[in-house]
């Protein structure tokens, strides 16, 4: 029996999902052998609510998302956050930083009707989630990585070590001899440092690493000629929920 | 004879002629010939000091007279000349005692000068350069007196490379963003060989970040298929504190379990290395002895200028200069030049070691509780950028990745390193190695003592990249020692040459296993019982373990459970705590996992025969100890007294209950055995293992207690058997730590000099009272 | 009585949430809606007080299709505040990721959103058995898009290496000359796209509008030029607001806009009725074979013409990498000064135009931002659309309705999850 997969949307700009389909022939081939995709509303019009495996991208803004998530938790055997939205609340987090009443005041005006908006949170902030595909979006092999070990039977190998030795093995030349900052020290490595490897810096979508030095990380930061705000600027970005940005 | 009589042997009328009247005009007394037959019949009738001589000649070779003159006229000292170098004759010629081998056209002078040294040195050892050759034994080791120098100019270089890059893969320093790293060079003007120091060392090339070690396909067959690159480079621009690390690597991966994929690179690979001369402001490589190498690579340039002096380390470096490069003999000025610009270089570096490099094993010994460690790593990120940048680090990872079919995969190796978190961390989730202040200490005990004292060389080169790749400025072994720094005398470890065995193809690939049959013990362990696909037995010694892959999952060391006297099949008790222990719990009989081992030291038996031995075994302790049990058991009459006691948890978590029943009937041996708690069924004692000690009376002269349980309950055992006086050389234990390789490459297992898959996982007490981490 | 009810809600094969609403008794309509439900994510917000470096870098994530549209237009804008020109490599790399993004994201819609309506299938999955060649060909041309991308931007979705003032790594030449090799190959593959296009039946519908886009007078804008309307002519990019006019709408978390008439449309079909002069000339070839000719009023269309510009795109990046193979690349001083200003990036996102206008103080910092998105322009003339084809087929089975109104959604590709964030805002 083919293990039955669904994915889901909520706040989030889709890149993630659609990602998933970037495949060869051979590879998109391959899953369908291996996986029965019973629910994906941006692909399929056929729709089926007996999944055993839910994937779930964008992060949880509203009062309505809430109760749609612990519904998916309900029914599915396992739950997999996807992407930096469903996993640490990604981008979306930004704009828990300004005062709900005071961003929606001016959004509507005199047209003004109620839309529930919360601050936005990770899907862990609501249900348990069991495994997580990390990044915004997502290198293309992790999916499948989880997808694999899921049907394996076995943990996904993820690391939980920093971008650093990513980079390190990519030959870089570090971040911070350029010129630039980067929060790869504490950031969770899988994605191959792409970002440095393609001449920028490491702006932390995976999230941050379980026991991150953010103490000597804000240091560094500051040695390298950020000042305080500037520093917790950097964190904000993808860190809100983390509360590293303070 | 005459001291200054030179024979001149070529069939080339104008090479004699004008020879013969240059040195004629500078003294000597010359005759030619112009044949290798000639020269015979003169030198029959006639004693020359010096021959110089052509290899080509008409009828007889050079090689061929050669061989004659030295059986005839020994103390006849020959001069080789040719205008087609190869590095046959090259070998052929010096083995046969030739002074020396010059390429034509000749200058002259310096031929007179060659003569006149050799005359001059008449009467004393000849002198010979050979190349470092890499042998299946201990070589004679060839004492290299004089290291051949030749000097070649920049544009032979550009020949020697250009034509590499034709032939095979070059890599080589070159400038990017402003630093230098190594990268594939397509022309020589690429190259960056006035560098400091490279970002990335070119250790890189033979222990990749991520490289295959075996193919495999998932099924009945489970095919496992050994994979190594066997692709040919040259690496350009290696400093010696680089050849100096890939000295030690060669010592790691080739002397003991040869490693196949290493030694394949390895023997594929030429080193051409360079001088430093403009040393990284980092860099302590005088300290630590690597500023200079004679040893270790096929060619070392050394810039004087407008040309460079090329020292030959091998064959193929003689080989590549023969081919490729018009190499002359160096005028004295160039060898002051080359002198000079290395003093120069000397004076650069601003950091040094303020104490000898060879008291740091004992210095750090003596600093183990140094609060110097703890206040030091505070603001360590634990990001191992300083392990990612250094030339003699190498630990790695193994990994298993199948397709998405599920039906192949590859098991691979990756970099791993002592100073992330998880490097000592074990399925159950205990770490070894839990807090940064102990992984950092670990990792500069590993430069200053544990390399030294395990492989005889030296462990940190001084390269100083750790020092600039840093962000929190915490990494260099410079200042850790120095910090520590006090004096003590120690004595010089010894210098080896690495020596490559054959390589060891199979060393990482598992053998396909049949599990014939499995048994629950209890809900989370079971006792699998294996037999070789191909019948062999496992030879295993009790105590040792092995290496289990279900491949796609993983593999784990599980110990062995049965003793080798049971023949044909072996039994491996397995609890269910991580990816590959679910895996293996959820097979049939009949199924094919992959086995490699035995590993480790095993029981001591030697040490235990004819002695009363003391068995005691806390909960799944009794795994290994159980093979232990039943070798006695089966060589009864070479044992004395046999005790054995059992601690678990409760009755339900009992092992072997079968055989517990016999052994306590068994009057072959005293079994006691107890829980932690009992439950209504239970009418046995009740309590920890340690009150079963007190209860046993023994002979302390002639007992050996053999102990193997979780740690928690090593340390009130011990306390119970310390106070029965039993000496601590005769208090065995077997400690668990995380076995990856097995083979002692990988670097996970240490606790801190010793490899517990090698020299473990059995030891004594008195060898645990000096390893600081076994506690 | 006859009673059509159709409630479909949280539209599928579409990008985003949105809902179709038709109740009507005998031949009369009491509620026909177009109802975007999507959250807002409140964009403005999260773009405001950040530093320069970061704004393309979040603008991306608005959307995972169009991110490199997002960038670009992004990037454009905070050049125009700083007053940076871009090199002349910098604009040729650009042009040429842009096509990625183009070949991409239309590919994803003809042949993986839209195609299985025409083949009579609800996705894509089940045309892996009866139409395996067809599905084998997307996948290669979507991944030849990607690899582009990769190519000159480390990834498709969220771009890296493009930034304000240039790009941060360049790509190697003998890696554009192999992809060059494969955009050759998939030319055939276009072909046989159009060829399959022209076996299937697109619905009949035309209702004239105005059609608004980019236009540059040197080549079929997609990054640059101005504002032109059918109904207008040309604005400068600095009179966008009074093209657009956005409105708030109470069923719809988006806003709607309007200009010359009731509404109007933006897109691949807008692009081509005011730019088709300028396409390449396979591209025209492919429309003329398609039938598809200017002035064209049929929405069902615009499919086509993404076909039409996924054939430009092609062309158009072989030409672009024969420029840069003959000029060589180097590396560039991308060094940014910044400086109190405002500027507008206006850029051809695959579903329409698409503006980012941003403020920035002397520190480089976002003071305000605003950003008016293709598929919000669009959400009128759907709406109008709707009311304009309903009349006309009302009479048709239940079913039938439901799928040519879905039908007519998808084919304007819309992009809702983008067009519901955001609005002007000004904070105290």
């Amino acid at each position: 029996m083919k293990p039955k997969i669904a994915f889901f949307d909520f706040t989030g700009c889709e890149g993630c999902q659609l990602d998933a389909l970037n495949l060869t022939g051979e590879e998109l081939l391959d899953l369908l052998n291996a996986v029965d995709i019973v629910n994906f509303r941006e692909v399929m019009t056929e729709r089926d609510d007996d999944y055993d495996i839910a994937f779930v991208e964008g992060s949880i803004t509203r009062e309505s998302e809430i109760a749609r998530l612990q519904k998916i938790r309900d029914q599915a055997k396992v739950v997999v956050a996807l992407g930096a939205c469903a996993c640490i609340g990604g981008i979306n987090c930004l704009k828990n930083h300004v005062p709900m009443e005071e961003a929606l005041r001016t959004v509507y005006g005199k047209d003004a009707k109620y839309y529930d908006t919360i601050p936005a949170r990770p899907a862990n902030a609501v249900v348990t989630v069991d495994y997580y595909v990390r990044g915004c979006p997502p290198t293309p092999t992790e999916l499948l990585k989880v997808v694999k070990a899921l049907l394996l039977n076995k943990a996904p190998d993820i690391p939980g070590y920093p971008v650093c030795v990513e980079c390190k093995m990519a030959g870089n030349v570090c971040v911070f001899e350029r010129g630039m900052t980067c929060l790869g020290p504490v950031t969770r490595a899988g994605c191959n440092a792409i970002c440095v490897t393609s001449g920028r810096f490491c702006w932390g979508c995976r999230g941050l690493i379980d026991d991150p030095n953010t103490d000597s990380e804000k240091d560094i930061l500051q040695k390298y000629g950020l000042t305080v705000d500037q520093v917790i600027d950097k964190f904000k970005i993808y860190n809100t929920y983390a509360e590293v940005a303070k | 004879m005459q001291e200054n009589s030179v024979l001149i042997v070529d069939d080339e009328p104008i090479v004699r002629e004008s020879i013969s009247d240059w040195l004629k005009d500078a003294g000597y007394q010359v005759a030619t010939a112009e044949s290798g037959e000639e020269a015979l019949e003169m030198i029959e009738k006639q004693d020359f000091s010096v021959m110089v001589l052509d290899i080509r000649l008409p009828g007889q070779t050079g090689i061929a007279v050669l061989k004659e003159v030295k059986t005839q006229r020994p103390w006849i000292k020959s001069i080789i000349i040719t205008a087609y170098p190869s590095a046959e004759t090259t070998a052929e010629a010096k083995k046969l005692g030739a002074i020396d081998y010059l390429i034509k056209p000749l200058a002259p002078d310096h031929l007179e000068r060659l003569i006149r040294e050799t005359l001059g040195s008449v009467g004393k050892a000849p002198t010979v350069t050979t190349a470092v050759e890499i042998r299946p034994e201990p070589p004679a080791v060839e004492v290299v007196e004089v290291k051949k120098s030749l000097v070649i100019s920049k544009d032979g270089l550009k020949s020697i490379v250009e034509s590499l890059v034709k032939e095979t893969e070059v890599v080589g320093v070159k400038s990017r963003h402003g630093k230098y790293v190594y990268d594939r060079v397509a022309s020589f003007e690429e190259l960056r060989l006035d560098h400091d120091v490279t970002v990335m060392p070119p250790t890189q090339y033979l222990l990749p970040a991520k490289e295959t070690l075996l193919k495999f396909k998932v099924g009945d067959e489970a095919q496992v298929e050994p994979v190594t690159e066997a692709a040919q480079r040259a690496i350009i621009g290696v400093h010696p504190y680089d050849v100096k690390a890939i000295e030690l690597l060669d010592e790691a991966f080739m002397a003991t379990n040869p490693d196949p994929n290493y030694i394949a690179r390895r023997q594929n690979t030429i080193i051409i290395a360079v001088d430093c001369l403009n040393p990284s402001p980092k860099s302590f490589a005088p300290s630590m002895g690597t500023r200079l190498t004679e040893t270790g690579f096929d060619l070392l340039l050394t810039d004087i200028g407008n040309d460079y002096m090329v020292a030959v380390g091998s064959e193929k470096g003689a080989e590549l200069l023969a081919k490729y490069a018009q190499a002359r003999e160096p005028t004295g000025d160039e060898i002051v030049r080359q002198k000079a610009a290395r003093d120069e270089a000397l004076a650069k570096y601003k950091l040094s070691l303020n104490v000898a490099k060879e008291r740091l094993p004992k210095l750090l010994e003596e600093s183990y509780d140094d609060p110097y460690w703890e206040s030091r790593t505070e603001a360590c990120l634990s990001c191992a950028s300083c392990v990612m940048v250094c030339p003699t680090c190498f630990c790695f990872d193994v990994h298993d990745e199948v397709s998405l079919s599920l039906k192949e995969g590859e098991r691979s190796r990756q970099w791993d390193g002592c100073m992330l978190v998880d490097f000592a961390k074990v399925a159950t989730g205990e770490n070894f190695r839990h807090d940064k202040a102990s992984r950092f200490r670990h990792r500069m005990f590993r430069k200053g003592k544990y390399i030294v004292e395990r492989y005889g060389m030296v462990g940190c080169v001084g390269c100083g990249r750790c020092a600039t790749a840093c962000l929190a400025d915490i990494a260099s072994p410079l200042e850790a020692f120095n910090a520590l720094a006090e004096s003590a005398g120690l004595k010089e470890a010894a210098a080896r040459i690495a020596m490559a065995a054959e390589p060891d193809t199979g060393l990482y690939a598992p053998r396909p296993a049949e599990l014939v049959k499995v048994d629950e013990l209890t809900p989370r362990e079971k006792v699998f019982e294996f037999r070789f696909k191909d019948g062999k037995a496992l030879g295993q010694r009790p105590g040792q373990f092995a290496e289990v892959s279900v491949m796609g999952i993983g593999e784990s060391p599980i110990s062995i459970s049965s003793s080798p006297t049971k023949d044909g099949t072996f039994q491996l008790a397995i609890r269910n705590v991580g990816n590959v222990t679910n895996a293996l719990h959820g097979l049939e009989k009949g199924a094919i996992v992959g086995v490699r081992g035995p590993f480790g030291n095993g029981f001591p038996l030697e040490a235990l025969e004819g002695k009363d031995v003391l068995l005691i075994a806390g909960g799944i302790g009794l795994f290994p100890l159980r093979s232990l049990v039943q070798y006695v058991l089966d060589r009864r009459s070479s044992f004395g007294r046999a005790v054995l006691l059992f601690g678990a948890r409760s009755p339900a978590e009992r092992l072997f209950v079968d055989e517990l029943a016999a052994w306590s009937k068994s009057p072959e041996i005293e079994f006691h055995e107890t829980v932690d708690r009992g439950d209504e069924s239970w009418h046995g004692n009740v309590g920890v293992i340690t009150t079963l000690i007190p209860k046993v009376d023994i002979d302390v002269g002639k007992t050996m207690a053999v102990v193997v349980g979780p740690p928690i309950m090593y340390r009130f055992v011990i306390g119970e058997l310390k106070k029965k006086d039993i000496p601590d050389e005769n208090i065995i234990m077997s400690l668990e730590r995380r076995m990856k390789c097995g083979v002692g490459k990988c670097g996970h297992c240490q606790i801190n000099g010793v490899y517990v898959c090698q020299e473990g996982p059995v030891f004594t007490l008195a060898q645990l009272r000096n390893l600081r981490e076994a506690v | 009585m006859t009673q059509v009810n159709i409630n479909v809600h949280q539209l599928t094969r579409v990008e985003g949430h949105g809902n179709i609403v038709l109740n009507a008794r005998d031949g009369k309509i009491d509620e026909l809606r177009w109802e975007v439900t999507e959250s807002p994510r409140l964009f403005e917000v999260m773009l405001r007080g950040r530093y320069y470096v970061d704004a393309p870098h979040i603008a991306s994530r608005i959307c995972g299709i169009c991110s490199i549209s997002h960038t670009t237009a992004s990037i454009q804008a905070t050049e125009a505040a700083f007053g940076i020109q871009p090199s002349e490599q910098t604009l040729l790399l650009r042009k040429l990721l842009y096509n990625a993004e183009i070949l991409e994201s239309h590919i994803l819609h003809i042949l993986f959103l839209a195609a299985p309506d025409f083949l009579g299938v609800g996705s894509v999955f089940p045309l892996v058995e009866t139409h395996k060649d067809v599905v084998l060909m997307a996948l290669r041309l979507k991944k030849l898009a990607y690899n582009l991308a990769e190519l000159l931007a480390g990834r498709k979705t969220h771009p890296i290496s493009c930034m304000v003032g240039g790009f941060a790594k360049l790509p190697e030449l003998g890696e554009l000359k192999a992809i060059e090799a494969r955009l050759e190959q998939a030319l055939a593959d276009l072909e046989a796209t159009v060829e399959l296009f022209k076996t299937l039946s697109i619905p009949d519908f035309t209702r004239e509008t105005e059609y608004i886009a980019l236009k540059d007078p040197k080549e079929y804008a997609f990054i640059s030029g101005q504002i032109a309307s059918t109904d207008a002519g040309i604005a400068p990019l600095d009179k966008y607001l009074e093209v657009t006019n956005e409105f708030c709408v109470p069923h719809s978390t988006a806003k709607y806009t309007k200009n010359k008439r009731d509404s109007y449309m933006v897109g691949a079909l807008a692009r081509f009725n005011n730019n088709h002069g300028q396409l390449l000339p396979r591209a025209k070839s492919a429309a003329k074979e398609l039938g598809l000719s200017a002035p064209c009023h049929n929405p069902f269309m615009i499919t086509v013409a993404q076909l039409v510009e996924c054939v430009h795109a092609v062309e158009d990046s072989i030409s672009l990498i024969d420029q840069i193979l003959t000029r060589g690349l180097k590396e560039e001083n991308n060094e940014v000064r910044v400086r109190v200003g405002r500027g507008i990036g206006a850029v051809e996102a695959p579903r329409g135009i698409l503006f980012h206008d941003y403020t920035y103080d002397n520190n480089g910092i976002l003071t305000s931002a605003n950003c008016v998105i293709p598929t919000n322009q669009n959400h009128n003339n759907i709406q109008k659309d709707m009311e304009g084809l309903v009349p006309l087929i009302l009479s048709r089975p239940e079913d039938e309705i439901r799928q040519t109104l879905e039908m007519l959604v998808r084919a304007y590709d819309p992009c809702i999850s983008c067009s519901a964030h955001l609005l002007s805002l000004s904070f105290k």
